[in-house]
């Protein structure tokens, strides 16, 4: 592609993306050197935001016709996806929990995908949707929240946070974009979680679950759900309820990560292995009822028969 | 889309199925009973192809009953869902198939047992604890992964039954208002209020 | 039109990428990596070269195996060694290999929206002397693994490797516990075996095999430097020490 040509172009994909920038004001030369750096060579290679886009009339409808494997089961370059996510506040933090598996097609791509991204000790983000997506742009963020505070002398709010992570999503929006994000972490307004998505969808909000699992994490988490959770009961819920995700849902699974985000940042609680949950549960952990999450193993030995005197 | 569920207990099945009956966007009729008895001690949720579900429930219905005046004895749970399941497979393989998807839940009287079978429109046959059809599956089949007991009393029943209806109408966008709930245990069959 | 012009536009579907074949494979050891790939390369049942290498080495304790669409794959070892070359002529040091990795990644997110189709997946040796693999989707996903499979035939060899490395459905027996990390000797083994087996079941593998082997500064290469068919390629001896072994597959 003829890149003089594009740079200065104002009809391109790659114009609108330079037009979107600009809106947001984003500063070249600061995030070109320290972002992608090239060891002294950033302004021969461009870090980010700069994007090759095929010369064809209608390069979204190229993306999808290559990488959208619900559209077209046989495209070549498959990108991982399917996760079931889930965080919730209630009076002692943030829950965040996650299970840990990326199918590409029907072939489970990894068992071991870290789906938190660790923003910074503060905030922590979650990954549904292309993990290449949720991965970059939440490290990106990570980046900027760092400039904030370098300019301002304080730390990012989590409306902030999640607020640039929207607009900056929000100007690709129709380009191909998949992600679906919840931005969690404890700022001067205490705790808090938004849900932030490639539509350009940003909502606050004390429950969110997301991913091809959520409706079966909703089932148990809703049902179990109360502010007044102590530490231990909250991160039983949090487990719980990516277990049953993993168990119903076939493009969930593996493991559990589970965090807990508190006043002084946020902790790294435990991974589990779901088929461990089901057969012997989470172990000696504290607010865990011991025995498997499995329901053949809650109900082994009981019938549901009347017993022949009783007719 | 219609909802559907059912659940096993101490000596019971519970069958709930939504009641409107809805035609595009519209909401044609709101006490619509999807539930049909089969005979003193079997009960069938229908959902799927409108036309499809009224039509083969009530062959279904006209031939177990054929069946119980013929044999003066009523077919056993397992045996009527079998029949129905063969009668469902062998539609599907005819010029024009029902699409109906069924939960058939019954109390065996000679083994003191309660049977619930789920169906799907494909002749797909499970015998479960419990079962759902329609997108309320999403919601509850690990809310009861994680509630149901299979020793439960009636009462414990109808509470985790109410969970299912809880959870479905705060999470599902288009939410039924009203439920049809019907239960059979060893006295036969009887409907519950909500 | 007499010209050769057409009076309205025509939509033309434009297909830039193919798939040719092979499998890739690295597993990261304590203090060494290996990184193989097959040099058959293909287009449907027809078979362009016997001899395409698949992998490459970077710097003198990283390595890079492409897999996928060989031209974009090509390019895009090119465009690594570029950028690496410009970092050594600023820093005067070779990049560390998880700064290699986050290069990679940012190299292939910035064709998000025109994607190189390759699967790439980095093998060598961290700062503190471990080895490593990092694996990618095509535009940068990746993570650290102990083991990747990727390629035609990644869904014969992953498994095999899951249950030989992870030890994955073993149980130990009595009083013992699965070893951390395996030696060299036997990760060389269980790799010429994924391939030999690979080449028997699935028709885009085969050929050539390529074996790259990376140990540690200091580190023992357990036997290896009197191997058959082996290539010593270290830079300096007294450094992280770089071998390739290269065996052939079936030609079938």
């Amino acid at each position: 592609m003829n890149s003089f040509l594009t740079r200065y172009s104002s009809t391109t994909p790659e114009a609108d993306i330079r037009k979107a920038k600009e809106l947001y004001g984003e500063d070249d030369d600061v995030s070109e050197m320290i972002w992608g750096s090239a060891g002294g060579f950033g302004n021969l290679a461009k870090g980010v935001p700069t994007f090759k886009v095929p010369a064809v009339p209608d390069p979204t409808s190229f993306l999808r016709m290559h990488t959208d494997d619900h559209a077209d089961p046989s495209c070549r370059i498959k990108i991982k996806h399917g996760t079931t996510t889930l965080a919730f506040r209630y009076q002692g933090g943030v829950i965040v929990a996650v299970d840990s598996r990326a199918t590409a097609g029907s072939y489970v791509a990894s068992g071991t995908v870290k789906k938190v991204i660790e923003i910074n000790p503060y905030l922590l983000g979650t990954m549904a949707g292309g993990a290449a997506d949720c991965q970059y742009w939440e490290t990106y963020l990570g980046m900027q929240c760092r400039l904030h505070e370098l300019r301002n002398r304080e730390r990012i709010s989590v409306a902030a946070a999640s607020k640039y992570l929207s607009n900056l999503v929000y100007s690709y929006k129709g380009m191909g974009l998949s992600m679906g994000t919840m931005i969690c972490g404890w700022d001067k307004t205490g705790p808090a979680i938004f849900y932030v998505d490639s539509d350009g969808t940003r909502l606050r909000g004390d429950l969110f679950s997301v991913g091809s699992g959520s409706t079966f994490a909703y089932g148990v988490l809703d049902q179990g759900y109360r502010w007044d959770l102590t530490d231990e009961e909250a991160q039983e819920l949090g487990r719980r309820s990516i277990y049953a995700a993993g168990h119903r849902d076939a493009f969930s699974g593996n493991t559990v990560n589970l965090y807990h985000v508190k006043q002084d940042g946020w902790q790294f609680i435990g991974n589990y292995d779901i088929s461990e949950l089901h057969y012997n549960g989470p172990g000696n952990v504290p607010g865990a009822p011991g025995g498997g999450y499995g329901y053949d193993v809650r109900v082994a030995g009981r019938s549901s028969a009347n017993a022949p005197e009783d007719q | 889309m219609d909802i559907s569920f059912a659940l096993t207990g101490k000596g019971y099945v519970i069958v709930a199925a939504d009641t409107t009956a809805a035609r595009s966007i519209v909401k044609m009729k709101v006490d619509e009973d999807k539930i049909k008895v089969l005979s003193p001690h079997l009960l069938m949720a229908y959902s799927g192809e409108p036309g499809d579900t009224v039509q083969f429930a009530e062959y279904i219905e006209r031939n177990i009953r054929l069946y119980h005046i013929r044999n003066t004895y009523a077919l056993r749970p397992p045996s009527a869902a079998s029949w129905i399941r063969r009668s469902l497979a062998d539609s599907l393989r005819s010029r024009r198939p029902y699409a109906v998807n069924l939960l058939v839940g019954g109390y065996d009287t000679s083994t003191h047992t309660p049977h619930l079978y789920w169906i799907d429109y494909l002749g797909t046959m499970s015998e479960v604890p419990f079962a759902a059809h329609g997108y309320g599956a999403y919601f509850a089949l690990s809310l009861l992964d994680r509630y149901h007991d299979p020793e439960a009393s009636v009462e414990e029943g109808l509470a985790t039954l109410r969970r299912c209806l809880d959870e479905v109408a705060k999470r599902l966008v288009v939410t039924p208002e009203k439920y049809k709930v019907k239960i059979v245990d060893k006295d036969g069959v009887r409907e519950v209020e909500i | 039109m007499p010209d050769g012009s057409f009076a309205h536009s025509q939509q033309r579907s434009f297909n830039p990428y193919t798939d040719n074949g092979g499998t890739i494979l690295a597993i990261a050891g304590a203090d060494f990596t290996v990184i193989a790939g097959d040099t058959r390369q293909s287009e449907g049942y027809s078979i362009q070269t016997r001899y395409a290498p698949k992998v490459f080495r970077l710097t003198d304790r990283a390595v890079l195996a492409v897999n996928g669409f060989a031209a974009d794959g090509n390019m895009f070892v090119k465009k690594v060694k570029q950028r690496l070359e410009w970092y050594r002529h600023a820093h005067a040091k070779d990049m560390p290999l998880r700064a290699i990795a986050r290069l990679i990644q940012t190299m292939l997110y910035a064709q998000r929206f025109f994607p190189y189709y390759v699967y790439n997946i980095l093998g060598g040796i961290e700062e503190d002397g471990t080895g490593a693999v990092y694996s990618f989707d095509p535009v940068g996903s990746y993570e650290r693994e102990a083991c990747r499979a990727a390629g035609a035939a990644q869904s014969l060899v992953q498994p095999f490797l899951d249950n030989q490395i992870y030890f994955k459905n073993q149980t130990a027996a009595p009083g013992q516990s699965h070893p951390t990390h395996l030696p060299l000797p036997d990760v060389l083994a269980i790799v010429i075996d994924s391939f030999t087996s690979a080449t028997e079941r699935h028709i885009e593998v085969g050929d050539g095999l390529e074996i790259y082997v990376v140990v540690a500064k200091g580190r023992s290469p357990q036997g290896l430097d009197t191997m058959r068919g082996v290539q010593e390629m270290s830079a300096r001896p007294d450094g992280d020490r770089m071998f390739v072994i290269r065996r052939d597959l079936k030609k079938d």
